[in-house]
């Protein structure tokens, strides 16, 4: 188990005709660990992104999955394959209650066809249940998603593709739309998630939230692979001035302080 | 039970952002509160100030008219808007599906036109062919991904062009029919009706009431409703209070006893006449609603704990208070002075030209805006009109709005007020105007005094509590119509009733302030169970005719088997939606369509689906109507599809999608017929009708928002 990454990726290239989106991203992302993929605007993040969950098919190189090459033609071979993503927007619906969003597209029912009626106290049951596991206790699971907080609302989408038998989690940029605070709980739920034995996939732009959680780094710059780290291997300034395109943050540091002079 | 109780004794670390929410701003937010509301404020006006309203035969056509072709398209509509879309086509489908079912069957009255079929296989037919049209609707909104506003919009100028097209075509008249030939020819020629005799009993089948004789099925009625009624506040009980974490079993010899008094009292009251004989029954049945509610609260609710006494007055209590007072003696002395009147006519009896009442109603208006410019929306709150007025205001957010729509409002009151064809009914207006503006102040002031302690506001619901008596008591003295005399005055009295055991409960009991999911369920379960009693017993009253009664004839009234169909179209979407994924994904891809589908809900299907149902809906409507009339007019339901659009806003659903209530719109279709029913029926000019049904809507629309943010705001 430990031997054989969750995922495994080679040298993988995607282009858009004669755009190079991505180029030479190789890495490898372990159960109970977490994998940080940084880089600023533009770097070629989302296009990772896809290709993981099976959005968009990688152009080269090889992409292994507990050892198997796998190429996913949609999102739903990925989600059955155990890759689930969490993007940015959150796939909720805000007027909904927590336990519907939990269950959306996946309610258990009692019955059979054609009177079969979802089995509400088992979903409640559930999720609260669910989201306990994550840390959080939410007393009425038929509040609507709308009501909670941001960070709550990413744990409800965390719990909701743990529940559902995700091997491998993708984080998009959970803690860019939030505060010092709410990010703190977010990251918290990164590590619970990876300490259940989840491969997570955690992509950011900001150094100082990957560093602390994250057991191996890519950095990616301008559809470049500018380096694959384990912890070990790098300290968090390297992280920062890397990602940054290293010698542009110290020319832009140099700067400030020759303004800061004046 | 015990983990609960253990919890509820935990319960300060509940999570600190989340306030708890009591039982009255729960229900506040739920889509068809201001419907419900809405339809019994109507329901009261309309029932003083006409005679129909509150008769069998009233409730008959209000019923019928709500039913069909308005409360089941309103229902599908609702259902269809919470999944984010509209059908413009829905109104001209129901009378294309009634004109090619009619169409199907014809050949029987000598003409050659037609296919002929049997209804058994013309209703499969035009089933088809309605499901064909709510498929075809949702292919195009979904592979064009136009609003679905234009697309229907298509839709309904192609079926109302082919309705009038073959109607021309194959029977050569704007009309086709008639249904019943089939029986008529079945009979001449001896030969099978097709099935006609047996559907119109489905479609079209009638039951009788005759007058009305007391019977074993008024105890039924009366047990059921009865009960039904008890359960609700003892449900709000569980809702509102704190539970014990060990029973008191003393409690139960109270609500024995209180039991037994209201049994008494309600032996008392049938069995015996005169004034006398039915005040003691009245207080025997308020003593056992005392004793046993109280008992019930001591059985079950852990005592108030006294510890917030706090000193000095509660703030913002004496404006409203005396508004209040003064709306209450207003009221009496209108009353008083308005009986001694005997005009036939207000503008008769005051000798008012045209000129002069519209000088009148503008000189009233002109006073309205002033003083609502002058003064703040909170105070103005306190009387009814420019209660209207400041939640217009709070809509729409300026100042400049609110005076302006007091005027217009002031101006259309005062107009409709000195125009009204009977004294009766001009006086019924001012007084409930004044009680109600009385009741809303009074009731304001308890809520504020509530705010500052439970015992100031207690005291102050007791006060309004027994303002109410008061009043039913002036009522019954004053009044001589019959209906004010008993059926208003033994309202007001229980009302009084149920208020003041109320208050003294809030003194007694200590209020539960957070959440308790197993104390919820039971209560909700007891709502369940109230709604049945009620329901069993409206059917027994109103379904089940006695043979004596039979005998005895009299008035008849004809109930139509379309409210079955209504009634019961209703609770199957509504449970679907509540219930079942489809309802699940119906909320979804409403509220948020992109979110649905990358969970996995297939978006495009569901939405397909959605306007199926519409469709179907449309031929049920269309079957009913052909069975009804026989003959199915080629323009029939053109335009309607805006007024099930307007019931289902009247009853609490975006126009946004996601958010909503087939309840709300049922009941939204019903407050609809009671306009059309009530304008004539009050003896209005009934060519204002549509005036007073876009009024509602704005009504609507306006307070559903205000009640919202207001109950959003409040959490």
């Amino acid at each position: 188990m430990s031997d054989t990454p969750l995922l495994e990726l080679e040298n993988i290239s995607k282009f858009y005709g004669n755009i190079i989106a991505l180029q030479g991203v190789t890495t490898e992302v372990r159960a109970g660990q977490v994998t940080c993929v940084l880089g600023d605007n533009g770097a070629g993040k989302s296009t990772f992104i896809k290709i993981l969950a099976g959005v968009h098919e990688h152009s080269e190189g090889t992409f292994k999955l507990e050892g198997q090459e796998v190429n996913f033609k949609n999102p739903r071979e990925a989600l059955n394959a155990g890759i689930a993503a969490v993007y940015q927007d959150l796939a909720m619906v805000p007027l909904m209650s927590v336990w519907r969003n939990f269950f959306l597209g996946s309610e258990p029912t009692k019955g059979v066809w054609p009177l079969e009626w979802i089995d509400k106290a088992e979903a409640k049951r559930i999720a609260k249940e669910e989201m306990a596991k994550m840390g959080i206790d939410i007393r009425d699971t038929e509040q609507p998603v709308g009501t909670l907080s941001g960070g709550e609302r990413q744990s409800v989408a965390i719990a909701r593709a743990v529940y559902f038998g995700a091997k491998v989690l993708i984080l998009d940029e959970p803690t860019s739309a939030l505060g010092v605070k709410q990010s703190g709980v977010v990251l918290r739920y990164v590590v619970e998630a990876a300490r259940r034995g989840l491969g997570v996939i955690f992509i950011t732009h900001n150094p100082n939230h990957a560093y602390p959680v994250g057991d191996r780094f890519v950095i990616l710059n301008r559809g470049q692979s500018m380096g694959n780290f384990a912890k070990e291997d790098i300290s968090q300034n390297e992280l920062t001035s890397l990602m940054a395109g290293g010698a542009e943050l110290e020319a832009l540091q140099h700067e400030i302080a020759q303004a800061q002079n004046s | 039970m015990s983990d609960t109780t253990a919890g509820a004794s935990a319960a300060p670390n509940a999570d600190e952002r989340l306030a708890y929410r009591g039982v009255f701003q729960r229900a506040l937010v739920r889509p068809e509160i201001g419907a419900a509301i809405g339809a019994v404020a109507v329901w009261v006006f309309f029932w003083a100030v006409s005679v129909k309203f509150g008769q069998a035969s009233g409730a008959q056509s209000i019923l019928d008219q709500a039913a069909a072709p308005l409360g089941i398209m309103a229902v599908a509509v609702a259902l269809l808007m919470i999944g984010g879309e509209f059908d413009l086509s829905s109104g001209a489908a129901t009378g294309a599906l009634g004109i090619l079912t009619i169409l199907l069957v014809r050949d029987v009255a000598g003409e050659a036109a037609g296919a002929g079929f049997s209804l058994w296989v013309a209703l499969p037919i035009s089933l088809l062919a309605a499901l064909g049209l709510g498929w075809w609707n949702g292919f195009l909104v979904n592979r064009t991904s136009l609003p679905s506003f234009i697309v229907t919009l298509g839709s309904f100028f192609v079926l109302k062009g082919a309705k009038l097209g073959f109607s021309k075509l194959i029977v050569d008249q704007i009309q086709v029919g008639k249904l019943d030939d089939l029986a008529i020819y079945a009979e001449e020629n001896g030969v099978s009706d097709k099935g006609y005799g047996l559907l119109d009993k489905v479609f079209a089948g009638e039951w009788i009431r005759n007058e009305h004789v007391w019977d074993s099925r008024d105890w039924v009625y009366s047990i059921g409703t009865l009960a039904g009624l008890t359960l609700v506040v003892l449900a709000v009980y569980e809702f509102h209070f704190r539970r014990k974490d060990v029973m008191n079993p003393t409690g139960l010899i109270g609500v024995v006893v209180g039991i037994a008094l209201g049994l008494a009292g309600v032996w008392q009251l049938h069995n015996t006449d005169g004034a006398g004989a039915n005040t003691i029954g009245a207080a025997l049945i308020g003593a056992g609603m005392l004793v046993g509610f109280i008992g019930w609260g001591v059985w079950r609710y852990a005592p108030h704990t006294q510890s917030d006494t706090t000193a000095g007055r509660p703030d913002g209590v004496t404006a409203p208070l005396i508004a209040g007072v003064i709306c209450f003696v207003a009221a009496v002395l209108v009353g008083t002075w308005m009986d001694a009147q005997n005009g036939e006519d207000l503008t008769e009896a005051f000798d008012l030209g045209g000129g002069t009442s519209l000088a009148i109603a503008i000189v009233v208006a002109l006073v309205a805006m002033i003083w609502s410019a002058g003064t703040g929306g909170a105070s103005a709150g306190n009387v009814i009109g420019s209660a209207i007025s400041a939640a217009a205001a709070a809509a729409l957010g300026d100042a400049r709005a609110r005076v302006i729509s007091t005027g217009i409002v002031a101006i259309l009151a005062t107009l409709g007020f000195l125009n009204l064809s009977t004294e009766q009914g001009a006086r019924a207006i001012i007084f409930i105007a004044l009680t109600g503006a009385a009741f809303v102040s009074l009731i304001t002031a308890a809520t504020r005094g509530r705010r500052h302690s439970d015992r100031a506001g207690s005291a102050l619901l007791l006060f309004t509590s027994v303002a109410l008596v008061v009043m039913a008591f002036f009522v019954q003295s004053e009044s001589s119509a019959p209906k004010f005399r008993a059926e208003a005055f033994s309202f007001m009295l229980a009302f009084a009733a149920i208020m003041a055991i109320w208050a003294i409960a809030n003194m007694r009991f200590e209020v539960r302030r957070f959440t308790d999911t197993s104390a919820d369920t039971t209560a909700r379960n007891m709502l369940l169970s109230a709604v049945l009693l009620i329901v069993v017993g409206m059917i027994a009253r109103l379904g089940w005719v006695t043979t004596e009664e039979a005998e005895v004839g009299g008035s008849i009234v004809k109930y139509s088997v379309r409210i079955l169909w209504f009634l019961g179209f209703t609770a199957v979407v509504s449970w679907v939606l509540a219930r079942t994924r489809f309802g699940s994904w119906t909320f979804a891809v409403g509220g948020n369509k992109e979110a649905a589908r990358q969970v996995g809900v297939p978006a495009a299907r569901t939405k397909t689906q959605l306007f199926m149902v519409v469709s179907a809906a449309a031929w049920l409507v269309g079957v009913l109507l052909a069975f009804r009339l026989n003959t199915i007019q080629a323009s029939t339901g053109d335009g309607e599809e805006f007024e099930y659009i307007i019931a289902a806003v009247v009853g609490g659903t975006a126009l946004t999608g996601g958010y909503g209530s087939t309840i709300g719109a049922s009941i939204g279709a019903l407050i609809m017929a009671m306009a059309v029913q009530g304008i004539p029926s009050a003896r209005w000019n009934s060519d204002w009708r549509f005036v007073f049904v876009g009024g509602i809507l704005l009504l609507a629309v306006v307070a559903n928002n205000y009640i919202r943010t207001k109950a959003e705001s409040a959490r």
